[in-house]
């Protein structure tokens, strides 16, 4: 009993020692660059976390960065095109994101678990060659731009926050994107993500007990694609301007550094893809001399993980942390002994 | 009326027929035996009862209500349970958590109880807990509440199958050969338990078995199937009598153990 | 639009050209997938290779191309089996982990050309000089041998698991892996076999890609999702599905672009999808899966 009690408080001085450090990041770090390295992880940590969600039913999307573009390319067009307030284009585009993600969960889910993730593959793939070919709508392949930063607002006591700046935006960076981990973590902990997993276990099972198993998977995965356009909404008005081309966010290659993301934090909890965007994005911005040499070592490391450290960084700690409390045990029982 | 109606049910997988216009009426509170020998199409038959496959042709009725159609989670909903072959089970869950899930039925999902029920709401909801202790207790594995499935011996793994099935009070119970890698003891002991879940709690029962004699003393009516078509049916000793029956184990080297 | 007869024709020889070289990338990948349960997304990255391959032996050595295509094949071939003995096998029955290292792989190998090769495109030599006058339209040569090496070398797998004695373990493997394993038959041979033929010819299809369209780092990508798609649509494991997917595909790769535009032909392929999906989840020759 004290032993959990312990570690509750290890996690809540932990977690609240993470939002001191990522509350007062911009005036510690005060240096643009950096503080839109910092957004931009952000967003990062926001798609691993929620592409792992749909790793709770059993699936693998490869495609997450496709919901990402919807809501990018959503959110911007109705501002730009049809005068939405941000804070409605934000919520309306991870709708929007979401109604596509349950119409294509329909056909997608119902089918073998590796046809699913080459669907979602396929998937992204075709949003990304449809935004870079549709002059029409989306600038085609001179892009879009001009997205404008979302209007100011005046919080009495706190002033007027302008969120044309970066230090702005990386406050309302912050908040949006912990209230979505709070949701996606809420859910997985609930009755909801019970179900859920047991789906994953033993989907026949779960579906001769009375689950509706299609319905639940079309929630998990309509909740993720959410989550995805709104990190796509975010991006879409930080960068002001947004490309479809085959070297831009929204290409294949972003969606394998998810999933290494996620592989490597440690894919059976919730913090895992959290700590592999984390660590991952600040590695290679720091590593920005090598940058070719980039894809390889993710790769590398992606492989090596898989082989060596199948849980990833959390797995790994946890293992030691399984360690130590059996040499601690030994050394109790020695206590006594001698 | 009979509690299951099965009228010409038949179903193919590309060219093989794996089934073939099986009718079987199943009435309240018997136990119906499908024997076979390996690859008569026991499995595949009660698979079109439990919902898992849609047959190619034929009428699956439920108390005069067809369901034919129906998917698994359905058919659950209609007090149709079921035990799989080789103990299915979600090997990572513990126990309790096992039963848990097998009281989804009884389980309130609304938006309130997932957002805001607490912390893993469903693990400290007592009514189910309470519900599921009580379901372990009475099949004896209550002990063993926090053990991960997947590290019960075989046996208790089995029991833990039969608890799942149990947990939101079937009326139809599917028994996928519930014996099947069993030692003599524990053959007894299931036996006892499918017994006394007919007569104490009413529960119908179809059970799937290749070995006939283990389950001739516990069926009231059993339907002998052999390449996919139903060769016999009656009581044991009427079965045990019949010479196409002799024919199809003799034939396959099944022995009547 | 003015759509001129010959542009027309171009479209449809173009479309066959890319739906041959699509169905030797899907044959790759179904033989993978159905000896060792495992979805090679490198594949591109082998197509790639087995055209840099070709075109360095082209290049530096003076290969002529179709011995130089021979050569890539078996290079290739060499390197899935290393690539099977030493990553894949100890993989075997899991999900995640062979996705993850394929996607990796994936990464290592992409950006390894970047790295030797550069970015900018290279070509290799053509497979065939001059046009051919085909019903009063001009159909370039290279494509109709493009056409015929594909078909030869499906043909030549159809005979190999129809006939040989390898082939048919292959088959038995892929259906019944238990099963064949008591008939006395070697996974790990299997699976080896699976890894050479299917590298072999993903590399020939690189080499025919190269030479007819484009050789760069990243050109591996898109014949791999075409590949893939091909599976999803004409079922797994199913020769006459992935032929048939492959020229439907090609076709509407090679048509659809210049009858409709570009944005139209990028959604396609996805909607023809769901709807054999909604349809067949199986796939159209695919087996009902328990």
């Amino acid at each position: 009993m004290l032993n959990m009690n312990r570690s509750m408080l290890i996690k809540i001085f932990g977690f609240t020692g993470l939002a001191a450090l990522f509350i007062a990041a911009p005036p510690i770090v005060s240096n643009i660059y950096w503080i839109s390295v910092l957004i931009l992880t952000q967003i990062y940590i926001l798609m691993a976390a929620s592409m792992r969600t749909i790793l709770l039913i059993g699936h693998i999307s490869l495609g997450h960065i496709g919901f990402m573009l919807l809501g990018a390319y959503g959110s911007a067009l109705l501002v730009m095109k049809a005068g939405f307030p941000f804070c409605m284009a934000l919520i309306v585009a991870g709708f929007l994101s979401g109604l596509v993600g349950l119409a294509l969960g329909y056909p997608f889910l119902r089918v073998r678990g590796i046809y699913f993730a080459i669907l979602t593959l396929l998937t992204s793939e075709s949003f990304r060659l449809v935004a870079f070919n549709w002059r029409g709508m989306t600038g085609g392949a001179m892009g879009l731009m001009g997205i404008p930063s979302p209007d100011a607002i005046s919080i009495p006591g706190l002033g007027v926050i302008d969120f044309s700046t970066t230090e702005g935006y990386y406050y309302l960076t912050l908040v949006v994107i912990c209230l979505s981990l709070m949701v996606l973590y809420r859910l997985e902990r609930s009755r909801l993500g019970f179900k859920w997993r047991a789906i994953r276990e033993a989907e026949k099972l779960a579906q001769a007990v009375g689950v509706n198993v299609m319905w639940y998977k079309l929630v998990c995965f309509a909740v993720a694609c959410f989550f995805a356009g709104i990190a796509g909404a975010l991006f879409a008005h930080f960068q002001r301007g947004l490309s479809a081309d085959a070297s831009s966010i929204f290409s294949v290659l972003t969606s394998i550094y998810l999933l290494v993301y996620i592989v490597v934090g440690g894919e059976n909890k919730f913090a895992g893809p959290i700590i592999g965007a984390f660590v991952l994005s600040m590695t290679s911005e720091f590593a920005r001399p090598l940058e070719e040499f980039q894809p390889m070592m993710i790769g590398g490391l992606a492989i090596v993980v898989v082989m060596l450290m199948p849980g990833g960084i959390l797995g790994f700690l946890g293992q030691i942390r399984f360690w130590w409390s059996k040499v601690l045990k030994q050394e109790t029982r020695q206590g006594i002994k001698g | 009326m009979a509690l299951l109606e099965i009228r010409s049910l038949t179903k193919l997988f590309g060219g093989l027929t794996a089934i073939f216009e099986l009718d079987l009426d199943v009435h309240k509170r018997e136990i119906v035996g499908l024997i076979g020998p390996n690859g008569a199409g026991k499995s595949t038959a009660l698979n079109m009862i439990g919902g898992v496959y849609l047959p190619t042709n034929g009428q699956i009725l439920l108390r005069g209500e067809d369901i034919t159609s129906l998917s698994s989670h359905h058919r659950a909903a209609r007090g149709i349970a079921r035990v799989f072959q080789d103990n299915l089970l979600f090997s990572t869950f513990s126990v309790l958590e096992n039963v848990l899930a097998g009281l989804h039925l009884r389980t309130n999902m609304g938006l309130r109880d997932i957002l805001f029920g607490g912390h893993r709401a469903h693990h400290h909801d007592q009514v189910l807990i309470n519900k599921s202790l009580s379901i372990l207790e009475s099949l004896g594995i209550a002990s063993e509440k926090d053990e991960l499935a997947m590290n019960l011996p075989h046996g208790k793994q089995r029991i833990l199958s039969l608890a799942i099935a149990l947990a939101p009070g079937p009326r139809l119970l599917l028994l996928d050969e519930p014996i099947t890698g069993m030692n003599a003891k524990e053959v007894e002991t299931m036996l006892a338990m499918i017994r006394a879940l007919r007569d104490e709690k009413g529960i119908t029962c179809i059970i799937i078995e290749h070995n006939l004699r283990a389950v001739m003393g516990l069926c009231d009516r059993i339907a002998v199937l052999n390449f996919g078509k139903k060769i016999a049916e009656g009581t044991s000793s009427e079965i045990v009598e019949n010479p196409a029956v002799m024919e199809a184990y003799l034939g396959t080297e099944e022995n009547v153990t | 639009m003015n759509l001129s007869g010959q542009m027309i024709w171009q479209g449809l020889v173009n479309g066959l050209a890319l739906g041959w070289i699509y169905v030797l990338m899907a044959l790759g990948l179904t033989l993978i997938f159905g000896i060792m349960n495992i979805m090679q997304f490198a594949h591109g990255e082998i197509y790639m290779m087995g055209a840099y391959v070709v075109y360095y032996l082209t290049a530096s050595f003076g290969f002529p191309l179709l011995p130089a295509t021979a050569t890539s094949m078996v290079i290739m071939a060499l390197f899935g089996v290393i690539l099977d003995r030493f990553l894949f096998r100890r993989l075997k029955g899991q999900v995640i982990g062979p996705i993850v290292v394929s996607l990796g792989l994936t990464l290592i190998l992409m950006s390894s050309a970047v790295v030797f090769f550069g970015l900018y495109e290279r070509s290799i030599p053509m497979l065939a000089q001059g046009s051919v006058n085909i019903f009063g339209s001009i159909v370039p040569k290279d494509r109709i041998l493009a056409v015929a090496v594909a078909v030869l070398l499906t043909f030549c797998l159809h005979l190999f698991l129809k006939k040989s004695k390898y082939g048919q373990a292959m088959v038995a493997t892929a259906q019944s892996p238990e099963g064949a394993i008591l008939q006395g038959i070697s996974p790990t041979k299997m699976s080896a076999l699976a890894w050479a033929i299917g590298c072999a010819l993903a590399a020939a299809a690189g080499a025919l890609g190269g030479s007819l369209f484009m050789l760069g780092p990243s050109m591996g990508l898109l014949p791999l999702i075409k590949g893939l798609v091909i599976i999803v649509v004409g079922g797994m494991g199913s020769l006459p599905g992935a032929v048939l997917g492959g020229m439907i595909l090609g076709l509407i790769d090679g048509l659809v672009p210049i009858i409709f535009g570009p944005a139209l032909a990028a959604l396609l392929p996805l909607l023809i999808v769901i709807l054999v999906l909604v349809i067949r989840p199986q796939g159209l020759f695919g087996v009902e899966h328990e």
